[in-house]
């Protein structure tokens, strides 16, 4: 596809009867932030995993800058950047040491790696503690010496995983502010979170995930759009999930996306009757009703409309 | 390049954690250390056989064996400590190998042809020193009960002579003379010359080589150091089992780094590392004064001593599920070559049956050799069988070790 970095073509993967990732499909733009976003186990790492080599795929193609991880690996890996999910750095040397043995795995050497050093560490705010063993530092603090040695060789192509779970707001700000710096001087991004707020604040272009399958991919705009450009409104009490049904059944432009016996999440579309129609039919009827929220469009309402459940279930 | 920085940053971890580095040395050094203080010390010329000796008789016999202990040979051997009732007390502390108890009566009952009995108390907590004790004890009874039958006429004169008051009158004394050399020469024929003399031949210091000197430490730190040896390299292999686990093996993988390149990088590592760790065992030994044998002999054989330990661990680790399942079954892997290999206890010293077991085990194979060049004086020539042994099978571990990661890797279950 023209003008796409990278091109994701139709991957699979099972785990012996899990299909861990299922038929995606999407492809990445020169320059652009985008999002990978969906609960725990959605498959986001793994679609991580076989882009960035780690994991062969059982079906489909990835392409780097049109060129197959599996067939020129090296080549393809030097553009890549990755910040994995776990805190992938050796406790027991400094933040230089462990910045020195991975900028030699990508053939930078003496005066320059020193300088990329000591201008990546600046760059996250460790630059007083390069000397220091990590062992010595906060979670935050190896969170952002992960994103260091992502960023040391300046890749064409940036693919975070989680970067900011577990951390501190303080901390989590400093990555989100380093990654859209980042991805201001060209560099491309692949950022998957299951934050929402992280996916709406960052990302340019964003593809919901779950259960190993892309559900919708678009700008923010254009999901919201794409989910009806309904309100989300919760109930929580006790309610007849049959009588509720036939109540709303009436109003036009209602969906019952989830009840059980305490709380129950309908779509209203905006274009329809609203909300001024449903609350008084729901409060009118023999429900115990104990509190109301009402969501505007968001990713969290587009998830919801699209899977029936919330983002962190 | 990648393998040199692989290489580079496994040295560096050693380097930032010099007390968890200097930790896997510390194993083998402080079992030598208590193998020398068991027994006596840094040289076998120093070990020293304590006895204590109660004597309610107050006898001949008693100023004897103190006697004979004071011999200058004997001085250095064995040492006799005269003790009373507390003797005993001083046994329950376990401050001396043995004790002597001659009763009262004992040379009046010996020299009137009674049974008598010399009682002799061992110290449990020892192994050997006491069964030394015990069978010289048992020697010099039978050497007694001998001499109280043949001797029996004089025994009693003498018994008799002792018993009267007053000096005995020369007559007597001269007719015992004559009595005894009689009795000698009627012995004579049966005596000597013995039909069979006794000529002891130290194998391990040939004539020419009597000035090498031998210590308890070079019989025990060949095998603790192929031991220390051993735990290094499970420390060093452990390293990417570590590094899957923590995810650090998934990141390396991103980069542009093969996992062949990954493999030789740790393998070299390994073998540096158990090269270099056994490297200073050996030299330590030297600052104790152990004589290894021809340098080129000994740096080869610990060469391919680091092989055989790198491979037999890496193969291992390349089996398993886990870095706790790893250390588990290197840990029982270790301890049991290195018993069954002659690391604690001497390969003659062990029941027969265990024997041919040992031969199975790399840690044998490379003890056997330094004893040869350690013991018997050998060079290079006399362990290539050896050095083959612990190379090939080495070598093969090693490389089957790595082809079971590579493997491991590429499918994603490691």
């Amino acid at each position: 596809m023209e003008g796409s970095l990278i091109q994701i073509d139709r991957l699979r993967k099972c785990y012996d009867t899990l299909v861990a990732v299922d038929n995606v499909t999407f492809d990445v733009r020169d320059g652009e932030i985008f999002g990978l976003l969906g609960p725990n186990g959605a498959g986001k790492t793994t679609t991580i995993n076989m882009i960035c080599g780690v994991l062969q795929p059982d079906e489909g193609r990835v392409l780097v800058d049109d060129r197959n991880i599996w067939i020129e690996p090296k080549a393809v890996k030097q553009t890549l950047g990755v910040v994995p999910q776990e805190i992938a750095v050796y406790e027991d040397l400094t933040a230089r040491d462990n910045l020195n043995f991975w900028g030699s795995l990508y053939g930078l050497r003496g005066a320059e790696l020193g300088s990329r050093i000591d201008e990546t560490l600046s760059r996250v705010g460790l630059a007083e503690r390069a000397r220091d063993k990590v062992k010595t530092f906060s979670g935050g603090m190896k969170r952002r010496l992960n994103l260091c040695m992502g960023l040391l060789h300046r890749p064409k192509f940036l693919l975070l995983d989680e970067p900011t779970v577990g951390i501190d707001p303080q901390a989590r700000l400093n990555i989100l502010e380093v990654i859209h710096e980042v991805a201001a001087t060209g560099t491309t991004v692949l950022y998957t979170t299951h934050y929402m707020d992280e996916a709406e604040q960052l990302c340019d272009r964003i593809a919901i995930m779950d259960r190993g399958q892309i559900l919708a991919i678009g700008t923010q705009d254009e999901l919201t759009k794409r989910a009806g450009e309904a309100e989300v409104l919760r109930l929580t009490g006790s309610f007849d999930d049959q009588a509720l049904r036939d109540r709303l059944s009436a109003v036009p432009g209602t969906r019952v996306l989830r009840m059980d016996s305490g709380s129950a999440v309908l779509s209203i579309e905006r274009d329809g009757p609203g909300l001024l129609h449903v609350l008084p039919r729901v409060l009118e009827g023999d429900f115990d009703v104990e509190d109301v929220s009402i969501q505007r469009p968001n990713l969290q309402s587009v998830f919801i409309a699209l899977t029936g459940r919330e983002l962190r279930d | 390049m990648s393998i040199l920085a692989i290489l580079r940053r496994d040295l560096n971890r050693y380097r930032r954690n010099p007390i968890r580095t200097a930790m896997l040395f510390a194993l083998p050094l402080v079992m030598a250390a208590i193998f020398a203080l068991v027994f006596g010390g840094g040289g076998a010329d120093e070990i020293s056989i304590r006895v204590l000796l109660w004597d309610e008789d107050n006898s001949l016999l008693s100023m004897l064996v103190q006697g004979a202990a004071g011999s200058e040979e004997s001085e250095q051997r064995l040492e006799i400590v005269p003790v009373g009732k507390e003797g005993l007390a001083m046994m329950d502390d376990g401050a001396a190998s043995a004790l002597v108890h001659i009763p009262v009566g004992f040379t009046r009952d010996f020299l009137a042809g009674e049974v008598t009995t010399v009682e002799l108390v061992k110290n449990p907590s020892e192994r050997y020193l006491p069964l030394v004790i015990e069978e010289g004890v048992g020697l010099g009874a039978a050497v007694l009960s001998t001499a109280s039958t043949v001797f029996r006429s004089e025994l009693e004169t003498i018994g008799t002579l002792m018993g009267s008051r007053g000096f005995p009158s020369d007559a007597a004394v001269g007719g015992l003379g004559s009595d005894i050399n009689s009795r000698l020469r009627g012995l004579e024929g049966f005596l000597f010359p013995p039909a069979i003399t006794l000529e002891s031949v130290d194998l391990a210091a040939p004539a020419e080589d009597e000035a090498r000197p031998i210590t308890v430490l070079s019989y025990f730190l060949p095998g603790l150091a192929v031991m220390g040896t051993l735990f290094l390299a499970q420390s060093a292999t452990r390293d990417i089992l570590r590094d899957r686990e923590a995810g650090l093996l998934r990141h390396l993988l991103t980069a542009p780094v093969s996992p062949g390149e990954y493999l030789v990088g740790k393998c070299l590592s390994v073998l540096l590392i158990t090269s270099v760790g056994f490297a200073v065992l050996i030299l330590i030994g030297v600052a104790a004064g152990v004589t290894w044998g021809p340098p080129v002999a000994v740096g080869v054989l610990m060469l391919a001593t680091a092989v055989a330990c790198s491979g037999t661990l890496l193969l291992i680790m390349s089996l398993v599920g886990s870095e706790r399942q790893g250390d588990a079954l290197t840990t029982i892997v270790i301890i049991a070559w290195s018993m069954l290999g002659g690391a604690f206890v001497p390969l003659e010293q062990m029941p027969a049956f265990v024997r041919p077991l040992s031969a199975s085990t790399l840690v044998f194979w490379s003890i056997d050799a330094f004893n040869t060049l350690i013991h018997h004086g050998g060079g290079l020539g006399d362990i290539v069988v050896n050095l083959a042994v612990l190379s090939a099978t080495g070598l093969t571990f090693l490389i089957a070790g790595a082809l079971v990661l590579g493997l491991r890797i590429r499918q994603g279950t490691l």
